[in-house]
């Protein structure tokens, strides 16, 4: 169904190749997955199979292609958008219209099709993508997920052979994400479609996949790009989601993929050892640093937080969980002043903030919203840390800067511009821009989107640093796997109000929701990630 | 639903009527009807647009402002109620009822011209309004749309980096801090542009290329405006009738022949047109009617009571029933507005008889339409037999 033979691409104005060499082929109702790091060429080569690259990025190509018997290179675009569907990563950036019918039909009413065709190929896809009821929706009032079925449902309006999804998930909540994955098996089962799907959160789709393409890290290593089945080419992967990893570990055969697998080796393995219930090690924790006592927030006069009372010290990283809609983004903008609580007291670093505005707050405590890609506008991202600086009037020591960008793994990109940077180096940039106050809290909305799990694991080690050296720490987010590896003490909030709190392994390693992959192998036993699991069964 | 196009010619009835009387009845009644109107609308809106204030409060802030603007400025009329003392530059001088009552039926004139666009704004979307561009100008229609849906997409961007400056310690003190917000929203919104044009071209939306012939008949077009235009002068400017309309008939021909010619060149269907149906011809002729007793002339017409003029002793206004049935037709589109109930009952109905038609036919055996991959019973994605792969595609 799709076959690359020798296929190299540059873009225009680059001085490296963004693929190199790439050779696989694809059978048909393939769920292919497409893994690498970000900046490995993944969206490049999502965009060879339609002709995107090269029709409308330009560059050079070298190399032959084959996608559901038209060849790409020759074909226009719009000839290929007959034969695949294209997803993007934001739901937003692809409407042209505000319905939904409206939107599924976009493509067909400018192919000139006859009405009547028109019909029936739109109320197919609504059905496929269980869109039905939504039909008379308008897009802006749609959730996440619900508007990234309604981009697949318009990217089949043609019935196309193929479909390829550049990161469909990586903006959406968990609940939404398995929505919209959960829809992609269906198309691949029922209806024999080829699936093309890049993704940085295997431990949710691999069960899924059929076949790999893995990228190399960087286009000009020694080795290339492997594709096989699932199991062939996991065991040579670098990137992999828990239940992999330790599976690689222990030598697990064959390689397990779901955790009811994986259930099967890791009973086995336990059933000698009594379960040793984890001593918490007492927190030694410093002053507070962040606190909410019986706060209230209401939006339209609906309660959106009720009666929430909270602490962080310093030297501790709370992690706050929740579904989507449960208040978590409004508890961190009451923190810094965005939103006003109706009633109660809000206090950061021992000073209540009533009446002090944002920028004040901020200065005490660094807030990365969900949007980071906000915060940046300077032309450099050392020019993004010295605009803070002054806007805040404070004086700007080189020293302080740089030691703060080698913290940041930023002093090769100082003086580059902000956006062109990839997504986990933005992040940090953001993440600079507010934080060269030296605030004592640092507030976190969802930092975990959109990165692989080598900038995930290079954030949390950036927290725990942090928290080392006296900062009280908040993180607002849907990864439990993270959560796991990072937190010192997690907070379950559920409308409005905190249900739960304690240390990891107690709160998240019994809730079937929470439960990071390892709880899970192992549960009643308190491990959460791989190394505590490891440990635990006396492997290291 | 009431077609738009409709509505628009409501609109443009109720704006002639309301510019051109003063007859204090005449324009209660025009209000009334708008009124009226608007509550049956009111009602039955899914998606109700916001309105940034009711006709009501518009009135009652409008009316007494041009009632004293225009009794403090003009000092013509017999009922003089006081004076002010004659040093006051433009103040000065006599305060009249009459200037006061010629004010205040200028505000009610703004208020209905206010309360009819409020109107427009409930009963036709924006979106319905574009649909409403000639095809020969699909591309400004696509990029209208377009527009359309950045607006709210670049409202939330602008909260998000208020919020996110502000966050950076960001205080507006003067006109230069504006800059990091703007620069960011410019470049978000590029950035958006960017990849919608990705998207479009993923989804075969590509810009067909202009042929000879195409790029004739918007030639065509711009001489039948210039020829329009000359008529025009000719008429008005030198009174030449006689060559001016026949001129202006054919430049207005010109236009119109070249935008159905062009239209047909655009390659395209829709997927829900809007249909024009007999209520919709009813409520053009009844708001027609309305304009038309206004605006013309007509022999043996007695327009005098249209003419009210309080100027310089207030009387009281002349009556005519006739105009006032004429301007009845205003009401109309209250009457043909289906109540909400009934509306989807019969939307559902419709519906269903077209499911049951469809079925039919496909029982039949026909095709519906003359497409090669068929309706919906047939397979979704037909095996590669179906679509014969081309040889020359497979790189040897």
């Amino acid at each position: 169904m799709i076959i690359f033979r020798d296929v190299s691409y540059t873009y225009p104005g680059a001085a490296r190749p963004a693929l190199r060499h790439v050779d696989f082929h694809l059978p048909e109702a393939s769920f292919a997955l497409v893994v690498g790091r970000s900046g490995a060429g993944k969206s490049t080569l999502l965009r060879c199979v339609n002709g995107l690259v090269p029709h409308f990025s330009g560059g050079t190509f070298a190399g032959r292609l084959a996608v559901a018997g038209l060849d790409p290179l020759y074909a226009t675009p719009r000839a290929m958008s007959r034969r695949v569907g294209f997803v993007f990563q934001n739901p937003e950036a692809q409407f042209v219209l505000d319905r939904v019918e409206d939107e599924i039909a976009f493509a067909l009413e400018n192919a000139a099709m006859p009405r009547q065709e028109m019909r029936v190929r739109v109320e197919e896809v609504l059905d496929l993508l269980d869109l039905a009821a939504l039909r008379e929706r308008k897009l802006e009032t749609l959730s996440g997920g619900e508007r990234q079925r309604v981009a697949i449902a318009a990217a089949l309006a043609f019935r196309p052979r193929v479909l390829v999804l550049d990161e469909p998930t990586s903006q959406l909540d968990p609940q939404s994400a398995e929505d919209v994955l959960n829809a992609l098996v269906r198309l691949n089962h029922d209806l024999g479609l080829t699936i093309l799907l890049a993704e940085h959160r295997l431990e949710r789709v691999l069960q899924y996949a059929d076949r790999v393409i893995a990228l190399p890290d960087s286009p000009d290593g020694e080795n290339g790009v492997l594709c096989g089945t699932t199991r062939e080419v996991l065991p040579q992967l670098k990137l992999l989601p828990p239940l992999v990893a330790l599976a690689k570990q222990l030598n697990w055969q064959p390689l397990p993929l779901t955790t009811k697998e994986g259930l099967h080796f890791s009973r086995a393995l336990t059933e000698h050892i009594l379960p040793v219930l984890p001593v918490a090690a007492s927190p030694r924790y410093g002053a507070v640093g962040l606190a909410l006592q019986r706060v209230w927030v209401c939006y339209d006069r609906q309660p959106v937080l009720r009666d929430v009372s909270l602490e962080v010290r310093r030297g501790e990283i709370l992690v706050l969980m929740g579904r989507n809609g449960s208040g978590k983004t409004t508890l961190l903008k009451t923190l810094v002043g965005l939103v006003r609580p109706e009633s109660g007291r809000v206090w950061v670093d021992g000073r209540e903030v009533t009446g002090e505005d944002v920028a004040t707050i901020c200065r005490r405590a660094g807030y990365l919203p969900q949007e980071a890609d906000t915060l940046l506008f300077a032309d450099t991202v050392r020019q993004e840390l010295e605009i803070t600086l002054r806007n805040h009037g404070l004086p700007e020591h080189d020293e302080a800067i740089e030691s703060l960008l080698a913290q940041l793994g930023l002093t090769a990109h100082a003086g580059r511009y902000p956006r062109d940077l990839s997504v986990g180096e933005r992040q940090r940039a953001a993440l600079g821009a507010i934080t060269v106050t030296q605030p004592v809290a640092l507030l976190l909305d969802e930092p975990t989107r959109g990165l692989d799990y080598t900038a995930k694991e290079a954030l949390s080690a950036l927290l725990r640093h942090w928290r080392d050296a006296g900062m009280a720490i908040l993180v607002v987010t849907h990864d439990v796997e993270f959560a796991a590896r990072t937190a010192d003490r997690v907070v379950l909030i559920s409308q409005g109000e905190l249900i739960a709190e304690g240390v990891p392994a107690k709160v998240m390693g019994a809730s079937p929701l929470f439960a990071p992959q390892i709880a899970r192998l192992f549960p009643g036993r308190g491990w959460l990630t791989v190394e505590e699991a490891l440990r635990g069964l006396g492997v290291v | 639903m009431i077609h738009p196009l409709a509505w628009l010619i409501w609109l443009a009835a109720e704006l002639a009527v309301l510019s051109a009387t003063r007859n204090p009845l005449y324009l209660a009644s025009a209000i009334a009807c708008t009124a009226i109107v608007l509550l049956r609308l009111r009602g039955r809106v899914v998606d109700a647009p916001t309105v940034p204030l009711s006709p009501l409060r518009f009135g009652l802030v409008v009316l007494p402002l041009a009632a004293l603007f225009n009794a403090l400025t003009v000092h013509m009329g017999r009922t003089v109620l006081l004076r002010l003392p004659t040093p006051l530059p433009l103040l000065g001088g006599p305060i009249t009822l009459e200037a006061l009552t010629f004010g205040a039926l200028n505000g009610l004139a703004l208020t209905g011209i206010y309360a009819a666009f409020i109107v427009l704004n409930y009963a036709v979307a924006v979106r319905a309004l574009v649909g409403l561009i000639p095809r020969a100008f699909f591309p400004v229609a696509v990029v209208t749309s377009i527009a359309l849906t950045f607006v709210p997409v670049t409202l939330r961007h602008w909260r998000q980096i208020r919020n996110a400056q502000a966050i950076r310690g960001h205080r507006i003190r003067g006109l230069h801090d504006w800059l990091p917000l703007f620069l960011p929203l410019l470049i978000g919104g590029l950035e958006h542009a960017f990849q919608l044009a990705e998207a479009m071209t993923a989804r075969g939306f590509a810009g067909a290329a202009e042929t000879v012939p195409m790029r004739r008949a918007r030639t065509v077009i711009a001489a039948g405006l210039l020829t329009l235009l000359a008529g025009w002068v000719l008429w008005l400017a030198w009174q030449q009738r006689a060559i001016g309309i026949p001129l202006m008939a054919l430049g207005g021909g010109m236009v119109v022949a070249s935008l159905w010619w062009l239209g047909r060149q655009v390659p395209r269907t829709t997927y829900r047109p809007t249909h024009w149906y007999p209520r919709d011809t009813v409520i053009a002729l009844a708001s027609g009617t309305a304009a038309a007793a206004f605006l013309v002339a007509w022999p043996g017409w007695d327009r005098s009571s249209i003419f009210f003029y309080p100027y310089p002793a207030l009387a009281s206004p002349g009556f005519s029933g006739w105009i006032a049935l004429a301007l009845g037709g205003l009401l109309v589109p209250a009457l043909l507005i289906p109540p909400t109930r009934y509306l989807s009952l019969f939307q559902s109905a419709w519906a269903n008889r077209a499911i049951l038609k469809r079925d039919a036919s496909v029982q039949e055996g026909q095709a519906v339409t003359g497409s090669p991959s068929g309706i919906a019973t047939v397979a979704m994605y037909p095996s590669e037999a179906a679509y014969p792969s081309t040889p020359t595609g497979e790189p040897r």
